[in-house]
């Protein structure tokens, strides 16, 4: 492989395989050894099923850790940068959530990236009391 | 009539005595010789019952031949007298015989016997005749009285013999008739023996085989308990290797998740050294191709223990479904048992019901031969009696004319001596 690269993690919620970047993920850890509060199960990517895998996402703030609940973790990728595109903006706009920040083709097939600590933070954001 | 007898011979040697001395004085008279010699011609006549003859005394010279002589005449007179007399005599006393019998005679062929006999003739030579007659009469009254009574008795006794004999030939036909018809049915029954002697030593035969088959049946039936036993023995020896294999596959299960775990763990490991060999970048691709490998190695003991998982459910499925089979099967063999135990206490019974019925029909077999020989035994007797009833018949029938002629006989008497009157 020549060129730049990005290395992803591919993770599955539900039917879906989603990509995000490895910088976003601290670990990679088990559910059961999470404190309740602190995981992030249902998500605009949906909600997860098996709940066998958390994936450690650090706040923006970074002092606190999330555990997002995926289904499986398929593992890491090293994609040409090329592969990866930002979303269209026509789609940008009809997604509620901002964690989708663009695709990538693997195998021919589009895999959304998924910006994950936006993703935990909106659902802090949608989870804190009025 | 002269008292003397002209047939003394005692004179004749007095005559023949003088012969000789006349025959010595026939020198001196030769005529006294003729002129006896024309006496005895005479007395000879008299001696052969010819009293016709007599001697000329006139021309008897000699007074003591001519006294003879005339003696002769005069006695032959007397006997010829006395004779006409006696033949008188008997004439008359034949005829009172005569009559006497006549009248006897003509009072019996009147058959009256109530008079009494009453002679012409008063000689009283004819007296002890009429008086014996007038005996025979008396006796011959009595004689028909008691006839008459016996006829009548006959006449009525042999009316009641031959009612009797009639009723008893009667009788006898009937005798007969029933003999012939229980001679008949005993024929029958003899058939009817035979058949129940055979059919109940059929009976006794198959008594003895169900008896065999029965004991055959509960020597089955024990060695069916023997197995049910040994099948719940089996039962519980397989629950106790079902339950060794629960609890083997329950620790494999044991196991199997700790393996699981250290896999998964394994897995989190490869997964979070792939991710930061990726964050590394190309300094950490190696660390990621290794973390890679090792994941991979992870993934396939999940694979593993989750098929070994798998397994181990369908192992419990089966185990469940083992112990399940095997308390059936101890159920079952119990149940076997019990009915089993049932069956052979109903085999015992029908085995006891069966060597009675065994039993019942050898004694019924032996039974119904000594029957059947009885029968035999009771027609050829019936066979016997008939033969002698028929015989009785025939004799009865004998019996029954015999009395029949008796009884015409009986009357034919009765009319006889009712001709004869006694009173």
């Amino acid at each position: 492989m020549t060129g730049p690269t990005s290395e992803l993690v591919l993770f599955q919620v539900g039917p879906r395989t989603f990509a995000a970047v490895v910088h976003d993920a601290i670990r990679i850890g088990s559910v059961r050894d999470v404190p309740a509060e602190d995981l992030v199960l249902e998500t605009a990517l949906g909600a997860p099923r098996a709940c066998t895998r958390g994936i450690v996402v650090a706040s923006h703030d970074e002092a606190v850790e999330r555990t997002l609940v995926v289904d499986q973790v398929i593992g890491t990728r090293s994609v040409p940068e090329v592969q990866v595109q930002p979303l269209p903006a026509f789609a940008a706009a009809c997604l509620t959530s901002g964690a989708v920040t663009g695709f990538v083709l693997l195998d021919g097939d589009p895999v959304l990236l998924v910006d994950l600590p936006t993703l935990v933070r909106e659902h802090a954001t949608s989870a804190a009391p009025v | 009539m002269s008292t003397r007898d002209p047939f003394d011979v005692q004179q004749k040697p007095k005559a023949r005595a003088a012969a000789p001395r006349a025959a010595a004085a026939k020198r001196r008279n030769t005529v006294v010789g003729a002129d006896a010699a024309r006496i005895a011609v005479v007395l000879r006549g008299f001696a052969e019952g010819n009293y016709d003859g007599r001697v000329d005394a006139g021309a008897i010279d000699d007074p003591g031949l001519r006294a003879i002589a005339e003696a002769v005449n005069g006695a032959a007179s007397a006997v010829v007298e006395d004779l006409r007399q006696a033949h008188q005599r008997v004439q008359i006393v034949t005829a009172g015989i005569d009559e006497a019998i006549e009248a006897m005679i003509r009072l019996v062929i009147q058959g009256d016997l109530s008079g009494s006999l009453r002679a012409g003739s008063t000689d009283s030579a004819l007296t002890p005749l009429i008086a014996g007659i007038g005996q025979v009469m008396e006796t011959l009254k009595k004689f028909v009285t008691e006839t008459r009574e016996a006829a009548m008795q006959l006449s009525t006794s042999s009316a009641e013999v031959l009612a009797a004999a009639t009723q008893n030939e009667s009788s006898t036909s009937a005798q007969a008739s029933a003999i012939h018809e229980t001679t008949a049915t005993m024929e029958e029954l003899k058939g009817a023996s035979h058949q129940i002697a055979e059919n109940a030593q059929m009976v006794a035969a198959i008594a003895e085989q169900t008896l065999s088959g029965a004991k055959q049946g509960e020597g089955a039936i024990k060695a069916f308990m023997g197995s049910m036993e040994k099948v719940r023995h089996n039962a519980v020896e397989v629950d106790d290797a079902i339950a060794k294999l629960s609890k083997r596959v329950e620790r494999i299960g044991t196991v199997v998740e700790v393996i699981d775990e250290i896999a998964d763990r394994s897995d989190l490991l490869a997964l979070n050294a792939a991710l930061e060999g990726a964050k590394a970048g190309e300094a950490g691709r190696g660390f990621s191709i290794v973390a890679a490998e090792m994941r991979r190695l992870a993934e396939n003991v999940l694979e593993s223990t989750k098929e070994i998982k798998n397994l181990i459910t369908e192992i419990r499925e089966a185990t469940h479904a083992a112990k399940e089979a095997s308390d059936g099967n101890k159920r079952e063999a119990s149940e076997g048992e019990k009915l089993g135990g049932n069956a052979m206490a109903s085999v015992s019974g029908i085995l006891s019901g069966i060597q009675e019925t065994s039993d019942a029909a050898r004694v019924i077999h032996l039974a119904t031969q000594q029957q059947r020989t009885a029968t035999e035994q009771v027609v050829q007797s019936m066979s016997e009696i008939e033969e002698v009833t028929r015989q009785a018949q025939a004799g009865s029938k004998q019996a029954t004319g015999a009395a029949s002629e008796l009884t015409k006989l009986a009357e034919r008497l009765a009319e006889l001596v009712k001709r004869f009157k006694v009173e």
